[in-house]
Parts: C-alpha cells; sequence; structure tokens
C-alpha cells in the first residue's frame, strides 16, 4: 500500500470519516474541519502505525495530506 | 413569576425511548429493572439496575462525534434532540444567544473515564485519549448540547445527587422568568451503571441488594424495602414562558409554578431524623406557587425506599399537609425502572405532565407488604384516574438536599 494511502487510512479509521471526504491537497481542517484535539489523537495514531515520534508541532490542522506524507518518509528514512 | 410552560418532551429511560412508550410502560406497571450483563457485577452487593440497551438504533449522532464523547452526554443529546424536534422551534428562526441549556448529573461520565485511566496506567501518557478531558465532567453535556446546536445563552450544570436534575429544572425556570433566554433545554442525564461508578454508588449503601427477585427488588413504602435500585438515562424538557409558547401556537404540556429547596446540614450521607428541612421546602414550594396544601391532587415522591428515606418523607408530608393528605395522591413511577439520581426528576416531571394531561396516577409497583409506618396511599401497584391540576415533585439528595418543584396543567 502506498504510504498515502496508509495515512488517509490511519486518519479514516481515528476520526471515523470517509476515504471521500479527504482531498488531495487541501489541509484536514478545509476538508473535514479537524478540531486540534482530533489532531493530537491523528498525530498518535500515525506515530503508532509508522513506528516514529511526532510532536504535533510537526503536522497541525492546516498540513495538507501531502505535508503529512512527507513528514513521515522524512522520519522513517531517518530511522 | 410568570408561568413557565414545558413545550417539548425528550425521553431516553429504561422503560422506553420515546415518550409515548415511557408514558404506557409506566402505565401498565411493570418492572423494567434487569440484572447487570455489560460487565461481570456478580461480585457486587447490589448487581441490578434500570437499562437502556436501545441507544445505537435511536441516535441521530454520527460516530466521528460518538467516539468523543461519553454515554451520559450520548444519552443527553439524544433526549435534547427529541425534546426539541417536539417542541416545534424553527432553530433556523430563533436567537441562539438567547437559548441555553441546564442540567443535572451527579457523578459525571465513568465509561469513558476508566476505560482512559487504566489505558493511562498500561500504556503511558499516549494511551489516553485527547477527548477524555472534555469527555467526563459533569458538565460535558452541556457542553455537548450548546455545541451541537450553537446555544451560547446562559447555561449552567448543576450537582446536586439525586436533586440534581430538579435544580436544574428550577435553573432553567428562573432564567426564562427572568427573561435572559428565550428558551432553555433543561433536565438531566446519568449512565452509572459501569465497574467504578457502580461500585462507588454501592459504597453509599441505599441500594437494593434483592439481586433475586429484581423485578420486586424497588418497592418504596413496603415492609420489606431494602433500598432503591439504580437505572441510567435522560430526561430533557423545552422551558419558555408562556406568552412566549402562545404567541407562537405551542403545544404546551403544563406549567412549571414554583420552587422550594432547604438543605438538612445533618450528616453527608443521612437525612436529619428531624423532617423541619424537608417539611420547610414543601412549605416553600407551595408559597412559591401561591398555593394551599387543599389544592394539591398528586404529589410524585422521592421513594428513597430505604426504612429511614420513606418514613421520613411519609412523617413530612402528614406534619405539613395534616388531614388533607387523605385527598392527595401519592406515587412513585421510577419503581418501575430504578432512580437515575441526577436524571430522575427530569422523568419524574415528565410522568407527572402526562399524569396531569391524562388524569392517570401511575401507580408505586412492588408492593407487598404495608409498613406501619408508611401508613399513606400510595397508589399501590395499579393506576388510578382522578382529575389532576396540580401536583408537587419531591427530589432528596443525598445528606437532605429538598427540593420541591410545584407543577400545573
Amino acid at each position: 500500500m502506498a504510504l498515502k494511502d496508509e495515512v488517509v487510512e490511519v486518519i479514516c479509521s481515528t476520526l471515523e470519516v470517509k476515504k471521500e471526504e479527504i482531498k488531495d491537497g487541501q489541509n484536514l481542517y478545509d476538508s473535514i474541519g479537524v478540531d486540534s484535539t482530533e489532531m493530537v489523537e491523528v498525530v498518535v495514531s500515525l506515530g503508532k502505525r509508522f513506528g516514529i515520534q511526532i510532536e504535533t508541532s510537526e503536522i497541525t490542522k492546516f498540513s495538507t495530506l501531502e505535508e503529512i506524507v512527507s513528514v513521515i518518509e522524512k522520519k522513517k528514512n531517518a530511522n | 413569576m410568570e408561568r413557565i410552560a414545558i413545550t417539548g418532551v425528550g425521553v431516553v429511560s429504561p422503560c422506553g425511548m420515546k415518550k409515548e412508550t415511557f408514558w404506557a410502560n409506566l402505565k401498565r406497571g411493570d418492572s423494567f429493572v434487569d440484572e447487570i450483563k455489560r460487565f461481570d457485577a456478580s461480585l457486587y452487593p447490589s448487581r441490578i439496575a434500570g437499562q437502556v440497551h436501545e441507544l445505537d438504533h435511536y441516535t441521530h449522532l454520527p460516530a466521528r462525534l460518538i467516539k468523543k464523547i461519553d454515554l451520559f452526554s450520548h444519552m443527553a443529546l439524544v433526549a435534547s434532540e427529541q425534546a426539541l424536534k417536539d417542541s416545534g422551534i424553527d432553530l433556523k428562526n430563533v436567537d441562539k444567544n438567547r437559548a441555553g441549556v441546564f442540567m443535572g448529573n451527579a457523578i459525571g461520565g465513568w465509561l469513558f473515564a476508566e476505560t482512559e485511566l487504566r489505558d493511562m496506567y498500561i500504556e503511558g501518557r499516549e494511551g489516553v485519549s485527547p477527548y477524555m478531558a472534555s469527555a467526563w465532567f459533569p458538565a460535558a453535556p452541556q457542553g455537548q448540547v450548546t455545541i451541537y446546536y450553537g446555544f451560547k445563552g446562559y447555561s449552567k450544570t448543576v450537582v446536586a445527587d439525586k436533586a440534581s436534575s430538579a435544580l436544574a429544572l428550577w435553573y432553567g425556570a428562573k432564567i426564562v422568568a427572568q427573561d435572559k433566554n428565550d428558551f432553555v433545554l433543561a433536565g438531566g442525564m446519568e449512565a452509572p451503571i459501569t465497574p467504578y461508578a457502580l461500585l462507588s454508588a454501592n459504597t453509599c449503601g441505599n441500594l437494593s441488594q434483592n439481586n433475586l427477585n429484581y423485578k420486586k427488588a424497588y418497592c418504596p413504602y413496603d415492609l420489606y424495602r431494602d433500598g432503591f435500585v439504580l437505572g441510567e438515562g435522560s430526561g430533557i424538557v423545552v422551558l419558555e414562558k408562556e406568552s412566549k409558547a402562545r404567541n407562537r401556537n405551542a403545544k404546551v404540556y403544563g406549567f412549571i409554578k414554583g420552587v422550594g429547596f432547604s438543605s438538612d446540614g445533618y450528616h453527608y450521607s443521612r437525612y436529619s431524623p428531624d423532617t423541619d428541612s424537608l417539611e420547610g421546602a414543601i412549605s416553600d414550594c407551595l408559597k412559591d406557587s401561591g398555593w394551599g396544601k387543599n389544592e394539591i391532587d398528586y404529589i410524585c415522591l422521592d421513594a428513597e425506599a430505604t426504612i429511614m428515606g420513606d418514613y421520613l418523607e411519609t412523617k413530612a408530608l402528614k406534619n405539613v399537609f395534616g388531614n388533607e393528605i387523605k385527598n392527595i395522591s401519592l406515587s412513585a413511577p421510577k419503581s418501575a425502572y430504578g432512580n437515575l439520581l441526577g436524571a430522575q426528576t427530569a422523568l419524574d416531571l415528565i410522568a407527572t405532565i402526562f399524569s396531569l394531561k391524562t388524569g392517570t396516577v401511575l401507580p408505586t409497583i412492588n408492593h407487598q407488604m404495608d409498613d406501619p409506618y408508611c401508613d399513606l396511599d400510595y397508589t399501590f401497584n395499579k393506576p388510578i384516574q382522578r382529575e389532576i391540576k396540580k401536583a408537587l415533585i419531591i427530589a432528596r439528595g443525598r445528606g437532605g438536599i429538598n427540593v420541591v418543584l410545584a407543577v400545573e396543567k
């Protein structure tokens, strides 16, 4: 599975939203109206899924899907 | 004070998830108390309760919201939606700065808290849900309901054990009477059927331990009573000024006319053996409503079903009403489904306004043997028909938080 699809899957299962709602090029606040508490949960879930440590300041509700994927890629490569 | 009209009703209860089923089931006089099976309760002294099993079938909320909130907020949101729909208020045409929420709750949201605290101790700080902070505390449902509808008017949550929603109803009525809000959602919610909440409720020592004969366990004013049975659920009503309700041609169920309250100031959990405070609350309520003792047709009782609780309530009624008490119908419909603690008076109010409307006194069920010290007519086992114009509702919290509401049609 491509990394991007995996990220979408984690976001969807964490927040109980549909895949179609998360759109390329849009940040999570604009697409699904994510709030800051939900973002904490998303960050924790992503960290667990990919075995990396992410700070809540690195991925925010104003990050697009592509930006989230690139943060995770960098962290994974650094490991 | 201008009369405050009740114009919408929402019910999430062990004996019905809609006002119609709630009423029909109470009239039938069956027991809705069951053994607790959702977790292993076999070692609890009291392991029976009136439970809500069908919330998921009646919910209108998305899964995304449900996972962030505790069961007690979920119940309050479902009951609030019913009440608002029932009231016919068009939310597009209201000033949301003048719409408020007044809730009663006794213990908070433990299903969420217990699970998350366990995860915190096992998995560490990342194991705990970020929603924990906003899910467990007693005012969480008030917050969730105001956020859901965008209500920004004056709102409050009252924590006062079994009298919580009685005080919340009074508080909401008062704010409407003072014209601070156009309308309020008022009532309460409670979800105490969780491993820890049930344990702490058991510690109080006023729950029935008649686990083997659970359908008959909650038998207030009976010689064999040994405490009340716990229940879970929510009752919410819409309150607005009579004039405003009439202006929009709303259906009006009844009116909140007055209140009386007092504290025993005696012990942290027991009632004072001297019933002056409870009598004072009843008298204050009559005075606040401008009613005479001989005008009351029905009293919805507190019915703690402990030896002392029922005796003291009976004694206070005799002292206040004297011979008039013989002309007043008394009953405790909650004997059918348990006491919902912080949500109880809201359901008592809903039952009472239907009693006013239909002229039906709901029964106190499970009576087998008379207690010579509880010698009033408590409408045992079968409903009776009579005209009811004016009614009182009595609620008592631990240690003697006494609240009496006056309701009329």
